[in-house]
């Protein structure tokens, strides 16, 4: 059901719903980016709409609200586990099609990939999502090449124009909030076309694996793993056990965001690494998104948001990547 | 909805020493295991790591440790009555069932041999169970030899070749690679035959090959993987190769799988 | 007519008399060697119509158009205004079409800055552009740089005053993923201040220069930079012909606002002890502190300084470097 509110209006019912919900949209921490005076766009807690950036996509993907970058799986003593409490709030998360559509892949993993994740779905079950717009294509996103470009699995779409707000309600659980509004058609802005299009390559054979594509980008890669961080559909973590300074036999277990680009990823205990060459640690990546997912899921992982293009110090496209390995493959 | 992060306490209830590195933690575990399956031990002052079983008993399950990095120091005799946190167990472990009425072949290196210690023991306990049993362990040196009395007791009624890559002069027993066997193996029906090798992965590797070179074929071999296998629960994702996660599809894989599957 | 010049007020306009009789040169300063690519035109018109149609970039970031008769001064000047007005110098109002009004206090120079250099903690020839307003003109011999990081690449420490830009690292464990990008960069880039420890980094804030690598190499946010711009103050590089050295720290994480006063001051103690005798009132500050000693010079440059709490004042500052003036 669609409404219009002034934005006045709009502000008082997003300060109701701040104090129901816990809120999480993109904004812009000043001065936070790489370089200095730099912004950077990235997922907070907000209780105004205002605070809430709205045009630039952000540069950390909504994965962090759901999926937090350090998390305390349980504090030990020598023979007892805690637990420590979940969200107790619901939780609200703005976020654009492309990463409703990477919702879908997180879910996969943590929910059904065989084992249910206790910690993501306590948190999962609290989230409602609130689609965010786009009215133009962003700079390097190929979401139309993906099919992630439109999506109906929202709880609210909320858009701000001018001194008007539009929203659209699925969720019946926010019918009450907005019923006050003005009635009207709502349909959410959608990117029909981007300027960067993705082919994604057709049979890929052992021969793929072995492509050359990957030595090149392998070698320009400088493994910091920026775009496994700001990606909204790599799942990866970490254990991590903290032995506090002042009493080793008591600490906690964390587990941590990873990167199959950062050294380490795959060493075992011992120091053996079974990937150590960038190229294969590349081709790892690549393959995982437009491959090795669907080959398990029947889906493909990569959404086509492109902060992976954004983010890469080194000028390393995927998405450019992708289409010369279609071409190789052709 | 079961939290499969949390571990249970599991005594230590004795401590086996092999060699200077390498010991076998015999712990209290009630439930269904099989042999290839692995835990994640709570190792104190490292953390989580996924170990292999290497031993099956009622109410009690092995553990073959190699101490590295962080716990080098440690004293694991003194853990003797310590209980430690352990999950699992973990993947899908080896199948008796499918080695049973074959010409059986075990190839282990090293620690390889911790995951196949329990199939090992079933076809020395049972040998009718199979046409024939032959174990080729390979380990670095005489002082590496894992399972020393295991294989005085399994050579009473299998095939055990137990050889050592480098030995000082005086030694009396096979010095060799693993591979060095391989080739002198006969067989009824080399139809019926079974492969499992387990060990490091140039190891599997060149085993495969003369493997091979006897005309068995891909679906008559199995081997373990052994990956960085932080959650054990195919979420973490440090151990997927390809499409599979060796958590939950293995770490045993026939070789019809495993060739296919990349790190 | 013989030319009959006042070498000593040309000096002090900004012109140089060369070794060529006859000739001389104009000197156009561009504080923080930023400016817009117009006056680049504006330099060619007169270098092509009044000078040999050759300009030398100068050390000191400005321009100097070579080969100019000086009987054309008077002309030259007139035509410097536009340029003098587009780049924004201080001058008196008398000074109008005729040129600059001092040229003793040299053009403020600056490293390109965090307009464009990743490496860069502040905005260099913006700041060189504020000192610039604030001690120009002024013929006393004062040298200035502004530099965006501690790589130092405006070579500031051979100044009298030095600024290097600072950031006080702020770090979000809750962010932070233990890739230790931060401790190899601060190890291989840096001065290595940085170690982890249970997983998280700790930082070693006496080693720490806050020259902003970790944040740069930092892939999650987890360290970012200080709201605050922090400095670090050098004082009395110098190069010449007696006692070359590299300038020393004054004060460390200190800020912009009292950085300037300490300049402006420093003109007052300047004023006061400059010898007499030196030639064209020119003398490096740093001998005017050897003879009249530290204490003295901080009692004049922190005068109304208050300083933030983090800022470090190192309160005894020795110097050394090489002696060409005695037998040491």
């Amino acid at each position: 059901m669609g409404y219009k509110f002034s934005k006045d209006e709009m502000a008082k019912i997003f300060a109701k719903l701040a104090q129901d919900y816990d809120v999480f949209a993109p904004v812009v921490k000043k001065g936070d980016g790489t370089f200095s005076d730099v912004d950077v766009v990235r997922y907070d807690q907000v209780t105004s709409l205002d605070e809430i950036e709205f045009n630039k996509k952000s540069d950390y993907s909504f994965k962090e609200a759901l999926l937090p970058i350090n998390e305390t799986l349980f504090y030990f003593t020598e023979d007892e586990t805690t637990v420590p409490k979940g969200p107790e709030k619901k939780r609200l998360i703005f976020l654009r099609s492309c990463d409703i559509h990477a919702v879908k892949r997180l879910d996969q993993i943590y929910l059904d990939n065989k084992f249910e994740d206790f910690y993501y779905k306590r948190t999962r079950e609290m989230v409602r999502f609130v689609l965010m717009g786009c009215p133009n294509t962003c700079e390097n996103g190929f979401c139309a090449s993906m099919g992630t470009n439109e999506t109906n699995q929202y709880d609210l779409y909320i858009k701000v124009n001018g001194d008007n707000a539009f929203v659209d309600v699925k969720n019946d659980e926010f019918t009450e909030t907005f019923k006050n509004g003005a009635l009207e058609d709502v349909k959410p802005d959608f990117v029909k076309e981007n300027k960067v299009k993705v082919t994604l390559p057709k049979n890929i054979t052992k021969e793929t694996m072995s492509s050359e594509l990957f030595k090149e980008y392998g070698s320009r890669c400088i493994n910091c793993g920026r775009c496994n961080f700001v990606c909204p559909t790599c799942t990866c973590f970490s254990m991590q056990d903290i032995f506090y300074k002042d009493n080793e036999k008591v600490g906690e277990r964390r587990r941590v965001w990873a990167s199959c680009q950062v050294d380490g990823y795959t060493e075992i205990a011992g120091g053996h690494g079974f990937r150590n060459d960038n190229s294969d640690r590349m081709r790892f990546k690549v393959m995982h998104k437009i491959h090795d997912f669907e080959q398990r899921f029947g889906y493909q992982m990569c959404v086509g948001c492109g902060r992976c293009d954004d983010v890469c110090p080194e000028y390393i496209s995927y998405s450019t990547l992708i289409n010369k390995l279609a071409k190789e493959c052709e | 909805m079961k939290n499969e992060y949390i571990p249970q306490l599991s005594e230590i209830k004795e401590v086996i020493k092999h060699t200077d590195l390498e010991y076998t933690f015999r712990m209290a575990f009630d439930g269904e295991v099989k042999p290839g399956q692995f835990f994640e031990i709570s190792i104190p002052k490292y953390g989580e790591a996924p170990i292999s079983v290497s031993g099956i008993a009622d109410g009690l399950v092995d553990f073959t440790i190699r101490r590295v990095g962080k716990v080098t120091n440690e004293v694991f005799e003194n853990y003797v009555g310590d209980k430690l946190f352990i999950r699992g167990p973990y993947g899908n472990g080896f199948d008796i069932e499918n080695y049973k009425g074959k010409e059986i072949v075990i190839i282990g290196g090293g620690t390889g041999v911790s995951p196949m210690r329990g199939v090992i023991q079933h076809f020395a306990a049972n040998p009718q169970d199979a046409v024939s049993t032959t174990v080729i362990a390979g380990f670095k040196s005489p002082e590496d030899v894992l399972f020393k009395a295991d294989f005085e007791e399994w050579s009473k009624t299998i095939n055990v070749i137990k050889t050592v890559d480098n030995a000082p002069e005086g030694y009396e027993g096979p010095v060799g690679m693993v591979t060095k066997y391989i080739p002198d193996l006969k067989f009824k029906d080399i139809e019926n035959a079974v492969f499992i090798c387990v060990g490091p992965p140039i190891m599997i590797k060149f085993t495969i090959m003369e493997i091979q070179k006897l005309g068995i074929k891909d679906e008559q071999i199995w081997t373990s993987y052994e990956r960085k296998m932080c959650c054990g629960l195919g979420k973490c994702g440090h151990c997927k190769m390809g499409d599979k996660y060796v958590c939950l599809d293995g770490p045993v894989f026939n070789y019809t799988e495993a060739k296919e599957l990349f790190d | 007519m013989s030319l009959d010049i006042n070498t000593k007020k040309a000096k002090k306009n900004a012109w140089r008399i060369s070794k060529e009789r006859g000739i001389g040169a104009s000197r156009i300063r561009v504080p923080g060697g930023y400016c817009d690519a117009e006056i680049l035109g504006m330099v060619q018109q007169i270098a092509q119509e009044y000078g040999n149609g050759y300009v030398h970039l100068t050390t000191r970031q400005g321009f100097e158009i070579e080969g100019i008769h000086l009987e054309d001064m008077e002309e030259v000047n007139k035509k410097l205004q536009p340029i003098i007005d587009k780049v924004g110098i201080n001058q008196y109002d008398e000074d109008k079409e005729k040129g600059y009004s001092a040229s003793g206090t040299r053009n403020v120079s600056a490293c390109i800055g965090n307009n464009v250099c990743p490496f860069a903690n502040y905005n260099t020839s913006e700041l060189a552009r504020r000192i610039d307003k604030e001690i120009y003109p002024n013929d006393l011999h004062f040298k200035v740089a502004c530099t965006g990081c501690s790589n130092d690449c405006a070579k500031v420490r051979m100044h009298d005053f030095g600024i290097i830009g600072m950031t006080m690292p702020q770090y979000d464990p809750s962010r932070c993923i233990s890739c230790n990008a931060c401790v190899k960069g601060c190890q291989s880039l840096s001065v290595g201040a940085l170690r982890m420890e249970n997983y998280k980094i700790v930082r070693d804030t006496e080693k720490c220069i806050g020259c902003g690598v970790c944040v740069t190499k930092c892939p999650t946010r987890a360290w970012t930079r200080s709201q605050k711009k922090y400095y670090k103050l050098t004082i009395m590089g110098r190069t010449g012909k007696k006692n070359p050295r590299l300038g020393k720290d004054f004060l460390v994480w200190a800020d912009e606002d009292n950085i300037v006063k300490i300049i402006k001051n420093t003109y007052d103690f300047v004023e006061e002890y400059i010898s007499p005798n030196a030639p064209a009132r020119k003398e490096h500050i740093g001998y005017i502190i050897d003879r009249v000693g530290f204490e003295k010079f901080k009692e004049y440059a922190l005068k109304d300084v208050e300083l933030m709490p983090e800022t470090i004042i190192n309160n005894n500052v020795y110097w050394d470097g090489i002696h060409f003036d005695n037998k040491h």
